[in-house]
């Protein structure tokens, strides 16, 4: 039997066909390639891309340096130093994220008790040096500082899952 | 013995146990927060409620006795129902702040809250708020709202520390822990509350936000400041010291720490630490290579050798250099044909040297302290010397032991004293003969000729025969000398009267030791005895100008009896040579400094004042081109060409003086050949009396930030009898200047009614009165 249909098959070209109907289907289906950086593709509120340190609206740093994200994070990418603030505050004197060694797993921001340290929706950045992508505090700070309007708004749109 | 059950597993404990001491020796764990194992028993937080067949209600474990066929359930529903309804009330007023709380990761309240506290609270009122406090430069104050008020704190104070520095004030809601005694907290042992403290109430002020628990590695090591050798944990984070705590030792610190030992590590971290060898050129100092150095020193030493003779070398060590320094500094000495090698800086009587039966020492266990019934405590600065082993003391009172006090100030000891003579230095020895007159008489025994003189010229006093009559009455006596005695012209006379009234009233008879290495630089053979040939002692090579010294961690103008002579010398050498670990005065008169490190950098090994051996390791790397001293010497030796500096390690340098010898047997503080002569010192005029403040003794204290802040590392002052300052018209309060032989130093001057007439007692050790002379002897007061 099987000999029987390999016989046809040798010139009815049907694997050519279904070939063909398969190219077929594609090329009147809708399509969905992105033409980046033209167009992007859309971002959830939980998106996790660059790194941001937050302020608070009287631009007090909100940060206390509890270091809970650096304990948390995974890849040991976080780096801080703490000292007593002169007004006796609990401050960071150093929060460093090699963003060359972060996995992007969001624990430091789920571990962080006052939503000091974000991910933003931010994923176009480049580092043209392998320290480029080093990010220090005052970079992280003005991170946060530049984006702040949509890191409230994604927060506030997570807030009644949390 | 009692039989009981708890959790179903069977124990047999003594009568008057407690439910918590007979479970947790089952191991099993009982929740508890006010409970501490050596503080009394206040069941104030409730935390360890346990059931108790027949009983109706949940009874506390730390307060209820056992009793027999006590049946107990620790886990039960009841017991655990009411474990977490008093963890909720504990957490009603608790803040949340445990992610800038320095306890986070450390804290009991928040190990148990996760056992047995509820995922939301309850409470929608308002949280109780206690003001913070300023209380010090050492302990933290400034979140009293996370206190629970289990009281540890307080009772610390009264039981271990002696006095109330904490105290709980208001009832009810209203109840918060403030200062009682002054504004400050910082006596010599108040750090303690830090680790007692089970929240983060009171936190370490010089730790403050500085580091996580879980960030720091913990390292053994030794304490280097005192003779009793505290157990430390060192937490190291990025290669640097953060913070010390205590490691338990029943036998040497049990769980606690003096301020000393805790705070000090600031010191390692001074801005003023070296880490270049330098060499002075020409009036400047030139950071040169190690080789360099060490080729200069090797040079130097050899040129003098041989032009001038070994003899012209004298070498001194502090006695907190460990035991492998301190051997291989004598060593390299002796290899140079000079034996004037000593780390007795303070002491200014040396003629008991060698006619000791051994190095002196407790003369008994530190443990033993506390079973002691009967002290007689000769010229020690007992609370600021010696902090831990005054607690032991303190307890042993507690327990109904006498304490006799023959001194020179009357500081208090913060326990009760029997019988106390406050007498001038030149009177100490007439005491002690008036004590051992009386004791003789009592017990009619005929005295040894070396002391009959002195006891024929002397009449008890009142006092004296009183603690005599103490004395007697003892069954476990303890006569223990402190550094006042040992510094004292006369020091081998008050040891030879101390050692025969030891001899009458059966008493063991023994020296506190003033450093970590005290009885350890005897064994090291750092003193011009050791060998045959007898070498000068500290104060004779300073008498003696030597050509060259060698400085091992000492600060001439602090670490030495007489600084101004020792000061003389140096300025006189033709080569010093300043092995330190910080740049300090040493720039003036040294010619080389050589960076070597403390304690934290280097393993070695002190033998405590009772004679145990404590090894330890490094904790963290040297800082800078810094290399621990015995590798110094070592490479030293052999630059010099002197056999057997071929040392791979420091355990081999340990081996070498401990192996094969009997320690036990290397200590001992009978004087033979001694003989005490009635009246041979005296001092017209006023004499002066010194203390080394106990944020002064070292170099790293010296530099540790935060002790010297506190009330004991004041500027010292000079305190005068109120009667002395009327004879010179004088103010309290008023500035004076202080002359000894050729130096002077201007203090004020404070009515002090408790120090006896003819003396002014001024502090040694420190910067300010660095000008002036031998810690003993007369003194001049005029207005400045």
């Amino acid at each position: 039997m099987e000999k029987i249909t390999n016989f046809f098959k040798t010139f009815l070209l049907l694997e050519l066909v279904k070939g063909m109907a398969l190219t077929g289907r594609h090329f009147f289906a809708r399509k969905i390639t992105v033409q980046f950086p033209e167009e992007k593709t859309p971002q959830g509120f939980r998106f996790r891309g660059l790194h941001a340190l937050r302020r608070y609206a009287n631009d007090e740093e909100r940060c206390i340096g509890c270091k809970l994200c650096e304990a948390v994070c995974p890849a040991m990418a976080i780096h801080i130093e703490t000292e007593e603030r002169a007004d006796g505050t609990r401050r960071t004197t150093r929060y460093d994220i090699d963003l060359v060694k972060c996995i992007f797993c969001g624990l430091c921001e789920e571990s962080c008790p006052v939503d000091a340290i974000v991910e933003t929706r931010i994923l176009e950045y480049h580092g043209e040096k392998r320290g480029d992508l080093y990010y220090t505090k005052p970079m992280l700070l003005a991170v946060g500082e530049k984006h702040e309007a949509q890191i409230a708004k994604d927060r506030a749109s997570d807030a009644k899952y949390r | 013995m009692i039989n009981i059950e708890i959790d179903g597993k069977h124990i047999e404990v003594e009568n008057g146990c407690s439910v918590i001491d007979a479970a947790h020796r089952l191991g099993i764990y009982i929740p508890h927060f006010c409970y501490h194992k050596k503080l009394s028993i206040a069941a104030n937080c409730r935390m360890c409620l346990v059931q108790i067949e027949k009983a109706p209600k949940p009874l506390p474990a730390c307060a209820t006795p056992v009793a027999e066929g006590m049946k107990v359930f620790t886990a039960s529903e009841q017991a655990v129902k009411a474990q977490k309804g008093v963890m909720e009330f504990l957490l009603i007023n608790h803040p949340l702040d445990c992610p800038i709380c320095d306890q986070g990761g450390e804290c009991e309240l928040q190990d148990l809250a996760v056992g047995y506290g509820g995922s939301a609270s309850r409470y929608q009122e308002e949280k109780r708020v206690v003001l913070h406090k300023d209380i010090g430069p050492l302990v933290a104050a400034e979140e009293m709202s996370r206190c629970i008020n289990c009281t540890r704190c307080v009772r610390f104070g009264i039981e271990i520390g002696g006095a109330m520095e904490l105290g709980q004030a208001f009832r009810g809601e209203h109840a918060e822990i403030m200062a009682f005694m002054s504004d400050t907290v910082d006596s010599e042992l108040s750090g303690n509350m830090i680790d007692l403290c089970p929240v983060g109430a009171l936190t370490s002020k010089p730790f403050r936000y500085s580091a996580r628990t879980w960030e720091l590695s913990r390292r053994k090591s030794i304490s280097p400041h005192d003779s009793l050798g505290s157990n430390l944990a060192v937490q190291v984070k990025n290669n640097r010291v953060m913070r010390v705590l205590p490691i338990e030792n029943e036998d040497v610190n049990e769980c606690w720490l003096s301020d000393k030992d805790r705070f000090s590590y600031e010191g390692l971290n001074s801005a003023e630490r070296l880490t270049k060898p330098m060499i002075k050129q020409g009036g400047k100092w030139l950071e040169v290579e190690w080789q360099v150095a060490l080729e200069y020193v090797a040079n130097g030493l050899r040129q003098i050798a041989h032009e001038t003779g070994a003899e012209n070398i004298g070498a001194l060590a502090t006695p907190n250099s460990t035991l492998e320094e301190l051997y291989l500094l004598q060593k390299l000495v002796r290899g140079l044909g000079s034996h004037n090698v000593d780390f007795r800086l303070r002491q200014s009587d040396f003629s008991a040297d060698s006619k000791q039966t051994g190095a002196p020492w407790l003369g008994m266990a530190v443990a033993d302290i506390n079973r002691v019934d009967r002290f007689l405590l000769v010229g020690s600065f007992l609370r600021k010397d010696h902090p831990l082993l005054a607690s032991r003391v303190r307890q042993a009172t507690k327990a109904g032991a006498q304490v006799n006090l023959i001194h020179s100030t009357d500081d208090d000891l913060l326990m009760p004293i029997a019988n106390k003579e406050i007498v001038s230095p030149t009177e100490m020895t007439t005491v002690l003969a008036q004590v051992l007159k009386a004791l003789a008489t009592a017990k009619q025994a005929t005295l040894d000729t070396s002391v009959q003189q002195i006891v024929q010229s002397v009449t008890p006093s009142a006092i004296a025969q009183a603690m005599a009559d103490s004395l007697a009455g003892g069954e476990r006596v303890a006569i223990l000398l402190g550094n006042f005695a040992q510094q004292h012209p006369q020091a081998s006379q008050l040891q030879l009267l101390a050692q025969h009234i030891a001899a009458l009233c059966g008493a063991t008879f023994g020296f506190f030791g003033e450093a970590a290495n005290s009885v350890g630089g005897y064994l090291a053979q750092a003193v011009p005895f050791a060998d045959a040939e007898h070498g000068m002692n500290a104060s004779a090579m300073l008498a003696a100008q030597r050509k060259a010294y060698i400085l091992l961690n000492v600060e001439a103008e602090l670490d030495m009896q007489n600084p101004q002579q020792a000061l003389a010398a140096m300025g006189a050498a033709d080569m010093v040579v300043a092995l330190s670990a910080y740049k300090h005065h040493a720039t003036e008169y040294a010619d080389v400094l050589l960076p070597i490190t403390p304690f934290t950098e280097t393993s070695g090994t002190f033998i405590s004042s009772e004679g145990r051996v404590q090894s330890f390791k490094g904790t963290v790397q040297p800082l800078g081109e810094a290399r621990p001293a015995w590798k110094v010497l070592r490479v030293l030796g052999n630059m010099l060409n002197i056999p057997g500096f071929d040392y791979n390690n420091s355990e081999a340098v340990r081996d070498e003086v401990l192996v094969g010898t009997d320690l036990p047997a290397k200590l001992g503080n009978v004087l033979h050949g001694v003989s005490a002569q009635a009246a041979t010192w005296d001092v017209t005029g006023l004499q002066r009396v010194s203390d080394v403040p106990i944020y002064a003794t070292d170099a790293i204290v010296r530099r540790a930030a935060s002790l010297q802040k506190t009330r004991d590392a004041a500027t010292p002052r000079a305190l005068m009898h109120s009667v002395e300052l009327k004879k010179l018209n004088l103010q309290s309060g008023e500035m004076v200047k202080l002359t000894q032989e050729h130096g002077s130093a201007r203090l004020s001057v404070i009515a002090d009614d408790s120090l006896p007439h003819g003396v002014v007692r001024v502090a040694a050790g420190h910067a300010v009165t660095a000008e002036l002379g031998a810690m003993f002897g007369a003194i001049m007061v005029e207005r400045a």
